[in-house]
């Protein structure tokens, strides 16, 4: 590794760079990533829409306004992940990658990265959305809110596109690709999703509680921790096999 | 083939253990208070008809329902350690690669499972005839829970990948990943509000205590006798694969 480090006069920072403006530059030209979850995240809302319907008009929509929000950013981050890294796979871009002398981990955040920005790109489309239909900001609507929301779902984010950009390099190698990482992807999730939707609850509902949201956001911050040191630390044997 | 007769033995200590626990935990044990919820809440709101004795003894299905203590928690508590046991060789088998490790991790997995499963089996008994409901989405029900997706998706996993290094490697990871819960699911109870009884906080008496570890042990060995006779199944079928390979070709 070290040999390998001397060779190359490229830096870390910049093969970072090249792997993310890769994946960028892709995007720009098919469009396909932000389109296809940006349509999946409306279907998810037509659905809800259908799903509150017929709750009549006492029903209070805040209480689980957290849950259905992260209900469609889990759902599409399932398919942008999914996405992402069957590219790889059917273009042989991953092998080139592997072979290129790029150290694993600097692979691992130039993906991760940009999954994030993808899915952060979809959220800042589909919350401000999601908050208008169904009406969601009814109680607290303010800059202060939008705030303490985009934290959130940027802690939230980080932990999904972490941890599913190393599930999701597995279960593209897998004989049933996108069922594999629906199985391994919600239940490693299930902690984090917790928190973030407890803590999303916590600034929506009719008598915000600060004290509820920083106590979740730190616990969705441990998991982001604990959860992208053990992929940060796995990706590597993900690649090797 | 020492190993194998250990394990024989071991099965069979383990059963007369286990069943000298059942037997204990109906005659000899006392009733008891279930941790920080006093039965006696728990029946008045679950059973309000039960009644007491002149001497305060509790009769009823809830002081049978008790009995399951002695075998849901030794279950639950070695479907952690074997679950533990199986993280440990997914990361001995990491750092070495050596196969023997995985099929180790692989098989201490599966005993995980029959653990978790007898341990959901009992716990939704006991939750039945205490709280009234098969089922209730409370902290360490809810993470046991996760736990068992987990594995299941560990297996799911196993099974949807070919090439046998990759297998072993993929799920030697997800087996690291879905250990790191298992902590989570054994404090929560001591961490956040739960209806979900902890024992160990109010302490035992001897005639509850005993059973108690007649049980955990025999069921330990039980599972490890399980556990090595797996094993052992496994290395003669892969040597047999050897063989057939070397033959055909």
């Amino acid at each position: 590794m070290a040999e390998q480090k001397q060779g190359s006069h490229i830096s870390s920072m910049r093969q970072f760079k090249a792997i993310l403006k890769k994946d960028i530059v892709m995007e720009l030209r098919t469009k396909e990533m932000l389109t296809s979850m940006g349509l999946y995240a409306l279907l998810v809302l037509l659905i809800y829409y259908i799903a509150l319907s017929q709750a009549g008009s006492e029903f209070d929509v805040t209480n689980i306004a957290g849950g259905l929000l992260w209900l469609a950013i889990v759902f599409t981050s399932l398919l942008g992940l999914n996405r992402s890294l069957v590219h790889e796979k059917d273009q042989g871009c991953l092998d080139a990658l592997l072979l290129a002398p790029v150290d694993r981990p600097v692979i691992f955040f130039g993906k991760a990265i940009g999954n994030l920005l993808f899915l952060l790109i979809v959220e800042v489309f589909v919350t401000p959305l999601f908050m208008l239909i169904f009406n969601a900001g009814k109680y607290s609507s303010g800059i202060a809110t939008w705030g303490y929301l985009s934290l959130i779902l940027i802690v939230g984010s980080i932990g999904i596109a972490g941890v599913g950009t190393l599930l999701a390099t597995m279960s593209v190698n897998t004989t049933g690709k996108d069922f594999v990482l629906a199985v391994l992807f919600i239940p490693v999730m299930f902690p984090l999703l917790l928190a973030v939707v407890a803590a999303t609850w916590a600034i929506l509902n009719a008598s915000p509680d600060m004290a509820v949201y920083w106590k979740m956001l730190g616990i969705a911050g441990g998991y982001d921790a604990i959860m992208l040191l053990a992929a940060y630390a796995l990706y590597e044997f993900v690649l090797g096999a | 083939m020492k190993q194998i007769r250990i394990a024989l033995w071991l099965a069979i200590v383990g059963g007369i253990a286990t069943t000298a626990a059942f037997l204990m935990a109906f005659f000899t044990a006392e009733v008891q208070l279930f941790g920080t919820v006093s039965l006696a809440e728990q029946i008045q709101t679950a059973f309000p008809l039960l009644g007491q004795d002149a001497s305060g003894f509790m009769f009823g299905r809830p002081w049978f329902s008790q009995k399951i203590f002695y075998f849901h928690v030794p279950f639950a508590e070695a479907s952690f350690l074997v679950f533990t046991v199986a993280a440990f060789f997914a990361i001995r088998f990491l750092m070495t690669k050596d196969k023997g490790y995985d099929t180790k991790s692989r098989v201490a997995m599966e005993v995980a499972l029959v653990f978790v499963v007898l341990t959901l089996i009992t716990g939704d008994l006991w939750t039945k005839a205490s709280w009234g409901v098969w089922w209730e989405w409370e902290p360490r029900l809810t993470t046991y829970f996760i736990m068992t997706l987990l594995m299941i998706a560990y297996f799911v996993l196993r099974n949807s990948l070919e090439d046998e290094e990759r297998r072993a490697v993929y799920a030697s990871v997800y087996g690291i990943m879905a250990w790191i819960t298992a902590p989570i699911s054994f404090f929560i109870t001591r961490v956040i509000p739960s209806d979900h009884p902890v024992v160990f906080k109010s302490g035992m008496a001897t005639s509850n205590l005993l059973p108690f570890i007649v049980a955990q042990l025999g069921m330990l060995a039980i599972g490890y006798a399980v556990y090595t006779i797996r094993v052992r199944e496994e290395r003669m079928r892969e040597r047999l694969d050897v063989i057939k390979d070397s033959l055909e070709g």
